[in-house]
């Protein structure tokens, strides 16, 4: 993998310094988005994407704040809403690589309904999950992914909720793009993220981050992901194996599986399937233009 | 001779749609103004619902509560509108069990009601067609009865039955046959005459307000349009996605309103025309992202269409309820423009309006349209489309341009008339955040109190262009007026027909459109306000401060463009008009209601707050 941190010549690709911004990063000691802010610019580097030639949507959360601690085309919106507005820009310009970023707060709770559509829509976009099992930014509330009889802010005496078992229901939706990695792994981050970009041509990909959250998650910690986190590459998992894949997912009572879980490249991606636009080769950002509607004018007279 | 009515009621899925529009059809192509109205309740099958056609030779641009021609599918009929009828009205049915009550009977002796009974059931074993066709044989009953030229139904009948093959045309001009020779026996050959007919109606479309809307925002260059169905701006997406092959459009129905205002947000983001509509409820939904995009400064086109609230409401009826909320909807302070259509004319050629200010003021604009204009049939001339630009203010797609930018351009708190360059993700050159937390120039997250101050002020300060920019409200009639209407939406169709045939009846048709006078020596003008937010108010304080009386006409029970003028300028509209059961105001009525209104009240009625 080459991931040059400057480039002499900009012919030769992008550099880790292109993607550099002036702002210096604020999350807490030992956070998990350190990681993941890293291996995200360590992929469009590798995969020879310049800034301007990508779009990276952030939720709202601890995540969030890295909108404004790299550089690319960027967008900051409200608290759960991240996937539609990346997929409406993705369907907007097909020719651009649209990155969603999401919290478990975002994602399993304010806005489950868009991870179910998106999933089902199989929209062109990769969606990273900062999976840190809590509301880190509003001070340590529970998420639907905290461990049940964890003391939280706000629950003192533990969640009476159960707690959502998130790869069983992603693999209940059929997606075709499935990742775990660990926030602390960052080379096999950066594996995973290239190829969930490059899935784009295919679909929806999904991946899970797990990472450690120092200041409010006091179960997951980055020790307990260190030690339980195993490459699954390393045992010859077939990733095209759905039934295989849901159950390596969804079992971690001994080990946590991570690395590319499961993809399908067989499945049409939601712009794929438009009867309208086949046979377009423009994309809709490039035919705003004054229509002449006289052809349907003639079915009113 | 007056404009007449004809109406069709039955249950809903009885057909009555079909008739209504079919008759509209054929009636425009004879020559005439046509307006067709639907009334329905919130179900598919049963219930009772209505299709009124009220036809002239000049403009009919609202439904009267009166009718000539009544055409009743069933018994319910006779219930619900027995009393709508005209003096020498007909019903037209084919229920051969009801009796009418001693009170009924007295009605129908004292206004001559002539009562048609046709033997749908019987006629259609002869014929061996479906009871489907039942329709067809009453469309044909109607159109002898109106003395129109049989061969132009049976053009109409080819031309919507021909997709499903010759025999389903040649059963369907069986019945039209049939229908059309039909008398009643003790009636005989009843006729009804209608106006004289003008031709220039002939090449004039008959479309509802969401087809216009619909056409409107392609001509405008939409390309993606992103739904969830909510009556009543459901047809606008049905007609979209009915054109999307042909337009090769990227349409998705999202799984709720806020997924679709979103995703449409995204497109527009990335450069692309999108839009997305719903109503009421939808819209309350939607109104964080509203306030989203006026932080990150993100042209977007909304539009509401009003039924009437609060909550679920009626869901299938019409009100003017939701100015303030467009007005006032989503937190935060932030600029916005609110315009309404008023008839399918302006659903057309506002829409391209619409896509052009979101993109030059970059900000998010919201376009009122409801029921009533959505879902009425009017006759209007095709549509210009000589007139709208595709205008895109400072959007920068030049190579060399984007070379020249910096990321702290896009929110450059200096620009003097607040708007700063947009490009787009793709496009090479310096890139930005599009930051909806409150930001330093390049988008960055900034919480200090100056970046908070010059940001605020660089958003607001487009208002004051905006404001400038806008056309003033349209005054119909008089230059000077007396008496001063003013109004928005839908409420000016009824109002023009009234004024129009106001001056008709006194001073002859030479006098029409609108430059007419009413009642002893008063001049009458109607001002129209499109643009509601900013909202221009120099005209109208001219205007009030010389009229001898203003009148407010709208449909919703506060009178929120009253309220709003009273707000702007301090002039406090005393007269009001208002309606809120939910149906629009038809002719005649607003015609007494006006009328009233100038025998009773006496001027002065404006208040100025000091």
């Amino acid at each position: 993998m080459n991931i040059p941190l400057q480039s002499p010549d900009n012919t030769n690709g992008p550099s880790m310094a292109d993607y550099h911004h002036k702002n210096q990063c604020t999350w807490c000691d030992g956070c998990g988005d350190y990681g993941i802010w890293t291996a995200i610019q360590r992929a469009l580097v590798a995969l020879k994407l310049h800034p301007w030639q990508v779009f990276l949507c952030f939720d709202v959360g601890c995540h969030g704040n890295a909108s404004d601690k790299l550089m690319g085309y960027r967008f900051h919106g409200l608290h759960g809403r991240v996937l539609p507005f990346a997929a409406g820009a993705k369907l907007a310009n097909m020719d651009v690589p649209v990155i969603a970023f999401g919290g478990d707060g975002a994602s399993f709770s304010e806005g489950v309904g868009h991870l179910v559509h998106a999933i089902r829509s199989n929209y062109p976009v990769t969606f990273i999950l900062h999976n840190n099992e809590n509301y880190g930014l509003t001070t340590g509330q529970a998420s639907s992914l905290t461990w049940q009889g964890q003391p939280m802010n706000a629950s003192p005496f533990g969640i009476p909720e159960r707690t959502i078992a998130s790869m069983d229901f992603i693999f209940s939706l059929q997606p075709t793009f499935v990742a775990r990695a660990f926030s602390g792994n960052i080379k096999q981050l950066t594996e995973v993220f290239k190829a969930a970009i490059e899935h784009q041509k295919h679909g929806f990909a999904f991946v899970d981050v797990l990472q450690a959250c120092p200041t409010y998650n006091h179960f997951a910690t980055h020790e307990y992901l260190l030690e339980k986190c195993y490459d699954v590459t390393t045992e010859g998992h077939d990733v095209r194996d759905f039934g295989q894949a849901r159950k390596i997912a969804t079992d971690t009572t001994e080990r946590i599986a991570t690395g590319i879980l499961y993809q399908n490249t067989n499945i049409p991606s939601f712009y794929e399937r438009l009867e309208a636009r086949k046979g377009i080769t423009t994309t809709p950002v490039h035919e705003v233009a004054k229509r002449d509607v006289s052809e349907f004018m003639r079915e009113l007279l | 001779m007056s404009r007449i009515s004809i109406k069709a009621v039955g249950s809903s899925g009885q057909g009555i749609n079909s008739i209504g529009e079919v008759i509209a059809m054929g009636l425009k192509r004879s020559g005439y103004s046509v307006f067709g109205y639907r009334e329905y309740p919130s179900l598919i099958k049963g219930g009772h619902a209505s299709f009124q056609i009220d036809v002239d030779s000049i403009p009919v641009r609202s439904p009267g509560t009166k009718t000539d021609i009544l055409i009743t599918l069933n018994h319910h009929g006779f219930e619900h509108n027995l009393y709508d009828l005209q003096k020498g009205g007909i019903i037209i049915h084919d229920v051969d069990y009801w009796e009418f009550s001693k009170e009924d009977q007295r009605f129908i002796e004292e206004n001559d009601i002539k009562i048609a009974y046709i033997p749908l059931d019987e006629m259609l074993k002869k014929l061996k067609a479906r009871p489907i066709l039942a329709n067809v044989l009453l469309t044909s009953f109607v159109w002898d009865m109106l003395n129109q030229d049989i061969e132009l139904l049976k053009q109409l009948v080819r031309e919507q039955y021909q997709h499903k093959g010759e025999e389903v045309v040649e059963k369907n001009l069986e019945c039209v046959d049939a229908g059309c020779i039909y008398n009643d026996p003790k009636l005989g050959r009843v006729t009804v005459s209608l106006p004289k007919p003008d031709s220039r109606w002939k090449d004039q479309l008959l479309v509802t307000g969401s087809v216009a809307m619909g056409l409107g925002a392609l001509h405008a260059g939409l390309r993606v349009y992103v739904g969830y169905p909510m009556t009543p701006s459901s047809p606008l997406l049905s007609y979209i996605s009915s054109v999307q092959k042909e337009a090769g459009l990227v349409i998705k129905q999202a799984e709720d309103e806020i997924t679709a205002v979103q995703m449409a947000s995204g497109a527009f983001h990335m450069g692309t025309r999108a839009m997305t509509a719903t109503s009421g409820g939808g819209y309350d939904l939607m109104t964080e992202t509203m306030s989203m995009n006026g932080m990150i400064e993100n042209p977007m086109v909304v539009v509401l269409a009003q039924r009437p609230g609060p909550a679920t409401g009626n869901p299938t009826w019409t009100a003017q309820g939701d100015l303030l909320l467009a007005i006032n909807s989503s937190h935060g302070e932030f600029p916005r423009l609110v315009i309404s259509v008023s008839d399918p004319e302006d659903c057309f050629s506002l829409m391209p309006e619409a896509f052009n200010l979101a993109e030059e003021y970059q900000l998010p604009v919201i376009v009122l349209t409801d029921k009533h204009i959505a879902e009425a049939l009017c006759t209007v001339p095709a549509f210009d489309q000589k007139k709208a630009q595709i205008l895109r203010g400072k959007l920068i797609t030049d190579p060399k341009a984007l070379k020249n930018l910096k990321g702290s351009d896009r929110y450059d708190p200096s620009a003097k008339d607040g708007i700063t360059p947009r490009w787009l993700p793709g496009y090479e050159a310096e890139t930005f955040n599009a930051q909806a937390d409150e930001h330093s120039a390049d988008g960055s997250i900034d919480e200090s109190a100056e970046a908070a101050k010059a940001q605020m002020e660089k958003r607001m300060r487009k208002m004051k262009g905006l404001k400038k920019h806008l056309p003033d409200p349209v005054l119909y009639g008089e230059k000077n007026p007396e008496i001063l209407i003013v109004g928005w939406g839908s409420t000016k169709m009824t109002v023009l027909d009234v004024l129009e045939r106001l001056g008709v009846e006194k001073f002859g048709p030479a006098f029409a459109p609108l430059g007419a006078s009413v009642g002893k020596g008063l001049e009458v003008g109607y001002l129209h306000y499109t643009y509601l937010w900013p909202l221009k108010t120099e005209l109208f304080e001219r205007l009030a401060a010389k009229a001898k009386k203003v009148i407010l006409v709208e449909c919703n029970y506060q009178g929120q463009l009253g309220m709003l003028l009273k707000q702007q300028c301090g002039i406090d509209i005393v007269e009001k008009i208002l309606k809120y059961d939910g149906r629009p105001f038809y002719f005649d009525e607003l015609q007494n209601l006006i009328l009233q209104n100038l025998q009773t009240s006496k001027p002065p009625n404006l208040q100025t707050a000091s």
